[in-house]
């Protein structure tokens, strides 16, 4: 495998490149392979550059050594790709319809409350995946209370969710029927959600590392936070990992991102598979992780 | 039933008056607490609390539930000055696995606050201490972590030590370096896996 094409004093060699892969990989879960080669060689290029540091060796000490985490930060952030749409991910979705919600509903009563939340919202193709999901594959739906909430730390996002109209891209992955269902075609390119679904999603402002902001919710049996603990330092995902557990209810599930793991960030969870997905799991009461 | 439709966008619910107090006296007492959840509610909101990494501390010492533990560590980093480094460092002698571990990773977050006392930790005459000192250098973000590990391979008589020290600069080692590793190869030249260690830190440090 070549090194990608850049100046040859910042060009990334093999050996660059696995130090890199296995010192990454341990600060964020996230882990590339020699099909990610170029991907990776071009950013951590545009890194080097950016700092000044002239060559892979200097930048990856300084890196290594940064007491404030704030070049690892930039390199994640270059490192992911942040966009959302309808039914990403779904096979977590799928677990939920299949699995986690019946195994939740075990425990209460018909007509009890079953409350999801989903962090971060972005601009609500998530939350909105998850009640669509809700009505169209839980057959169980009309004998619960189901609510959804939903939380972002980016007033924009928040807005633009409640308002609630997608690029065709956005809602590219959907199946028909359901866009046909819960979307108005706006323009060429526009789909407005219906209001049915935005009223049915509760949106707040939230900043999952900050107790104070947190500390109201509770007796969540299911929290989808996907994509967004790679953002963070060690410290805050773990301050994260701790208000999702004191969030939850005993047996109460957490959906991370594909490429995160609770066990990275706190013991507190334990794993659970299911045949569509792994999810972390609040201890049921008396239960150890 | 179904999905619940929500009358008003605002935030859910307010938060409401706490049942316990919230200031650092209140919350020493609820750490004694005999329901889990109380006690920790009350670590998660010491975090708050400048002068509280001693009683943290203490507690961790105390503390059967794991959940609880979590939750002190979690604070005592987010605290992460002096105060919070002296109460997690006896716990490196801790014979608790569970403790030692969320000590080191926890020290090993606070990297201005413990680095004044690395020095001592590496002369410790407990062997063990010297171990889990190098493998807390292995995860701290310092800029003498590499001195450090230099003054492991030249001076420590525990080959345990020595052998954590090499794996840690077979990662963030320079050149510069070699000649140390060098010198502990020799050191111990009748420990073969000295040897094996210190050729491949030097062919990882020497790899173009």
């Amino acid at each position: 495998m070549k090194a990608a094409a850049v100046s040859p004093k910042a060009a990334i060699t093999d050996a660059d490149f696995m130090k890199f892969r296995d010192f990454f990989y341990r600060k964020t879960g996230i882990h590339f392979d020699e099909s990610k080669r170029y991907f990776v060689d071009k950013r951590l290029v545009e890194r080097i550059e950016a700092t000044g540091a002239g060559d892979f060796r200097a930048y990856f000490i300084a890196l290594r050594f940064d007491t404030k985490g704030a070049e690892l930060q930039e390199l994640v952030n270059a490192m992911t790709v942040n966009e959302t749409y309808f039914f990403r991910e779904a096979y977590q979705f799928d677990c939920m319809v299949n699995d986690m919600l019946d195994e939740v509903a075990r425990r209460k009563r018909p007509g009890e409350r079953i409350r999801i939340w989903s962090i971060p919202s972005s601009t609500g193709e998530e939350p909105y995946s998850i009640a669509i999901y809700l009505l169209e594959r839980w057959p169980q739906i009309d004998r619960y209370d189901v609510e959804i909430l939903s939380s972002d730390i980016d007033t924009t996002v928040l807005q633009a969710a409640q308002q609630g109209v997608y690029s065709a891209r956005s809602v590219g992955n959907l199946p028909k029927p359901y866009l046909e269902k819960y979307f108005k075609k706006r323009s060429e390119h526009e789909y407005v959600i219906s209001r049915d679904l935005v009223s049915a999603v509760e949106f707040s402002l939230v900043n999952l590392s900050d107790p104070a902001d947190t500390r109201r919710f509770r007796d969540i049996d299911i929290i989808f936070c996907r994509n967004l603990l790679i953002y963070f330092d060690d410290l805050s995902r773990r301050v994260a990992a701790e208000a999702m557990y004191d969030a939850l209810t005993p047996g109460g599930f957490v959906c991370l991102g594909h490429s995160e793991s609770m066990s990275r960030i706190t013991s507190l969870f334990t794993v659970r598979r299911f045949a569509d997905a792994m999810v972390h799991q609040k201890p049921l009461t008396g239960e150890r992780p | 039933m179904g999905l619940r439709k929500t009358l008003h966008p605002e935030p859910l619910r307010e938060v409401v008056d706490r049942d316990h107090a919230r200031d650092q006296r209140g919350l020493t007492g609820q750490l004694r607490s005999g329901d889990v959840a109380q006690r920790r509610w009350a670590a998660r909101d010491l975090a708050g609390c400048p002068d509280a990494a001693a009683t943290l501390g203490e507690q961790l010492l105390a503390e059967r539930d794991a959940s609880v533990r979590e939750a002190l560590f979690t604070s005592l980093t987010t605290i992460a000055d002096e105060s919070a480094a002296a109460a997690l460092l006896p716990l490196l002698r801790s014979e608790d696995a569970q403790l030692r571990n969320g000590a080191i990773e926890a020290l090993a977050a606070m990297p201005r606050a413990v680095g004044p006392r690395i020095a001592a930790l590496l002369r410790d005459s407990d062997p063990d201490v010297r171990i889990f000192t190098v493998n807390l250098l292995g995860d701290l973000r310092h800029p003498q972590v590499a001195d450090w590990l230099v003054q492991v391979l030249l001076q420590d008589v525990a080959v345990n030590a020595v052998a954590a020290a090499i794996e840690v600069l077979a990662e963030v080692g320079a050149p510069d370096h070699i000649p140390a590793l060098r010198s502990a190869r020799v050191r111990f030249d009748h420990d073969p896996f000295i040897g094996f260690a210190v050729d491949i830190a030097i062919d990882r440090i020497e790899a173009p």
